[in-house]
């Protein structure tokens, strides 16, 4: 074993499986856990957001919210609203404090087409967007109206706050990120990771996936991975941290081989360190825990397959993630025994959090 | 091998006495009435080859908003009722020029041996190597009188004579490539050998090859000597190949990476003349995040694609050049664990434009869900059908001949798509 390969986690640290997954009936692109830590919500491939109460002793499904299209692709709570986008370009609000959600408002064009990303500012009053068009955009949270705009001439693929929230990240396809004022202005600032984006052949493969700055504010990761090649989209994944008050680069995390695919979703951990899954190739995803810093992972593994997303409960002890479920690894062809021909799911596992 | 070349009517020597027996270009010395059916019966094909298998459901046959559509949009189209996807604007223009066929099922799940069978149109067995379908049409078409070789494959990476194309038909058949587009190496005499000397150089190897062709079979000598006669052909064309003398405006219409350069060699090819030009693009095996390699991927081969549409269209060469975009199947349904879509061959979309098809037309349709074909499937035996009727080639009326050997050009149980023959 190199200083680069995921080191097995000890027995008493290894994280326990709670309960058995939840398993919606399609795949899922992101998962959130509400800020008072009872609701769990999904944004799904069949277009809605799927909810759990997960206040008790077991996850209660709730009324799905509808109203999107395409894909919900991402997800972010301010108090009991929930930002949700889809890659048709809608943004909406919903109000989740009751049982049943109450829409709030909604954007239908926000963007052109796929929204990628959403993120919320620190006082709850503000919104940035992100998506494929090429733009990222403010709102007020309040009312849905657009306070700024800001091309950035590539795809964007994720977002989010500066933790005083007078700054926004914008990461793109070409392994950039630009932070820019949260009034319009031009960007102030660009952080390279260019290694996160691979031209192969006609293909631009990778980019900056996700986003993540840490619980003091004094970093910021930028991840996805260091691709291979297109088609099957073989990478390494690798998280690239900036020192914010430089703009200098940190650490590195770079995933032991390029079957585990990229980064897929991030969280941090009041410990100090990130939790993140990747999207493994083929089949391999894994849930990871990574101290900046350090050459490896100190846990790096889990059950499932193809892990989609992650969610950290606000208690710091839960971890929920999404991954896909057996036997989907290359199975777009294969038809069940009286002919059906199901989609893939995306079962939700919930963990107990690995100790540092 | 005989076919019965009734497309060989208007002949070298019916254009050689209409131009005064000079060598000139049709805009020399024929009458406008000969020059323009000369024009309008030179056949040609651009044939497109999205090597891996593009997804029908991110181009020709969107589903949006159901289980297995993926995460965009469709458009509409500039025929009312006809909608593809999102990724596609540039074509979606073009759509009056277009006739899609969504109803496709083809026999071949797997790369190795899909692509063989669909670019040899999948005949019954006779126990013979069908040719390509460029090898064929470099066979029953002729060379146009182009004064370049029949059949050239612009495609990334390598180049070569690629003889194994042919077939049956014997290696002179086979395709020229053009790797990355570029002539082959070594194609110019070098500045320091003087032409008397390059001369002497030629007499010379030509008294070689008629040593080593004495002592091996004729057809392998013969494409050798093919080789040799085409690169001379090219040499003489060398200033096709300097894309950078076009307008700036034609290089980022058709986009700089490299589909965008060799349709726009593929382009010039055709009005030189050449009858088959055959463009690949590799990378379309989206096994693994398919959808950013779509949103990457479909646009590249959408701009490059209706330029060369347009351009043809501005310049009346619509009537002559058949457009077939085209791969060894399409891309699954169901969205596998990686957010990939995996081999389909069951039920995909072919698109083409041009020469002999009526446009506007969507042929076939699949289930709402893309899953399966819903009207009478299409295999490539009937793509081959309706590309020769395109061309004016009969498949009831001409035949190949191997040795004694008749052999039907397209599969004999099969029939054309009439819906999208003009």
């Amino acid at each position: 074993m190199n200083a680069q390969q995921p080191k097995t986690a000890p027995a008493a640290n290894a994280p326990k499986e709670l309960g058995k997954p939840l398993v919606p009936t399609t795949q899922i692109n992101r998962i959130r856990f509400s800020p008072d830590g009872k609701m769990l919500v999904a944004a799904c491939f069949d277009g809605t957001v799927k909810r759990w109460d997960v206040s008790g002793k077991e996850p209660i499904e709730l009324p799905a919210i509808t109203g999107h299209n395409g894909w919900v692709t991402s997800l972010a709570f301010a108090g009991t609203a929930l930002f949700s986008v889809d890659s048709w370009g809608r943004l909406t609000a919903t109000d989740l404090s009751a049982k049943e959600s109450k829409k709030l408002w909604s954007v239908e064009a926000a963007h052109d087409g796929w929204l990628r990303g959403v993120a919320v500012s620190p006082n709850g009053e503000r919104l940035i967007t992100g998506g494929k068009d090429g733009f990222a955009r403010l709102w007020n949270t309040a009312d849905g109206k657009q306070i700024g705009d800001f091309e950035a001439k590539a795809d964007v693929l994720s977002v989010c706050y500066s933790p005083g929230g007078k700054s926004v990240f914008v990461g793109d396809l070409f392994g950039v990120v630009r932070e820019l004022h949260t009034v319009p202005g031009k960007p102030v600032r660009t952080f390279e990771a260019k290694e996160l984006h691979k031209l192969d052949r006609i293909q631009d493969v990778g980019g900056v996936k996700n986003l993540l700055i840490s619980g003091d504010g004094k970093t910021l990761f930028a991840a996805g991975a260091e691709p291979k090649s297109g088609g099957f989209v073989q990478c390494v994944p690798l998280i690239v941290a900036f020192d914010l008050a430089t703009g200098k680069r940190l650490s590195t995390y770079k995933g032991a081989n390029d079957n585990e695919g990229y980064v897929t979703d991030m969280a941090w951990h009041p410990d100090g360190y990130v939790i993140g899954t990747t999207s493994g190739q083929p089949g391999q995803g894994k849930l990871f825990c990574w101290k900046p810093g350090e050459a490896a992972p100190f846990f790096s593994g889990g059950k499932l397959p193809n892990c989609h997303s992650v969610a950290l409960h606000p208690k710091g002890e839960i971890v929920a993630v999404s991954a896909t479920n057996a036997n989907s690894s290359g199975n777009g062809r294969v038809k069940g025994m009286g002919g059906d021909y199901p989609a893939n799911t995306s079962p939700i596992q919930l963990w107990t959090v690995p100790k540092a | 091998m005989l076919c019965t070349p009734v497309e060989h009517q208007i002949s070298r020597r019916q254009f050689m006495g209409a131009a005064g027996g000079s060598a000139l270009s049709l805009g020399g010395l024929v009458t406008p009435a000969v020059a323009e059916k000369l024009r309008k019966e030179r056949r040609q094909v651009l044939f497109v080859w999205l090597d891996g298998g593009m997804s029908q459901l991110e181009s020709w046959d969107p589903k949006p908003n159901t289980p297995f559509g993926g995460p965009f949009r469709s458009i509409q189209t500039t025929v009312p009722g006809i909608q593809i996807s999102e990724l596609m604007p540039q074509s979606a223009k073009l759509m009056k020029h277009l006739a899609i066929v969504r109803s496709v099922s083809t026999q071949d799940n797997s790369h190795s041996a899909g692509v063989d069978r669909i670019n040899r149109g999948d005949p019954k067995n006779r126990g013979v190597v069908y040719p390509f379908f460029g090898s064929a049409v470099s066979k029953l078409v002729g060379n146009n009188d182009s004064g370049l070789p029949s059949y050239i494959w612009v495609k990334p990476l390598s180049g070569g004579f690629i003889y194994k194309d042919a077939g049956f038909l014997g290696p002179k058949y086979g395709a020229l490539a053009l790797g990355d587009g570029k002539p082959p190496e070594n194609l110019l005499r070098p500045k320091e050998i003087a032409p008397e000397d390059d001369d002497e150089r030629n007499e010379l190897r030509k008294l070689l090859d008629s040593k080593y062709a004495a002592e091996r079979r004729k057809e392998f000598t013969e494409a050798n000597t093919h080789a040799f006669e085409m690169a001379a052909q090219l040499q003489k064309k060398i200033e096709l190949f300097d894309l950078s003398k076009l307008p700036q405006k034609d290089q980022d219409r058709y986009g700089t990476h490299d589909l965008g350069r060799h349709m726009l060699l593929a382009r010039r090819l055709l009005e030189e003349g050449v009858t088959f030009v055959k463009v690949t693009s590799y990378g379309w095996d989206t096994h693994g995040d398919h959808f950013n390699g779509a949103a990457s991927l479909h646009p590249k081969f959408d701009r490059p694609f209706a330029a060369i549409i347009e351009d043809m269209r501005d310049r009346g060469m619509l009537d002559n050049v058949l457009v077939i975009a085209c791969a060894e199947f399409g891309r699954t349904p169901r969205i596998n664990g990686h957010i990939g879509r995996d081999h389909w061959p069951e039920a995909w979309s072919v698109c083409m434009a041009g020469r002999g098809i009526k446009g506007g037309v969507v042929a076939g349709k699949t289930n709402d869900k893309g899953t399966e074909v819903t009207s009478d499937p299409v295999d490539i035996g009937g793509l081959f059908h309706t590309w020769y009727k395109a061309l004016g080639i009969d498949p009831k009326e001409v035949e190949f001949r191997n040795g004694g050997q008749p052999l039907p050009i397209a599969h004999e149980e099969m029939k054309p798509v009439t819906e999208v023959l003009a």
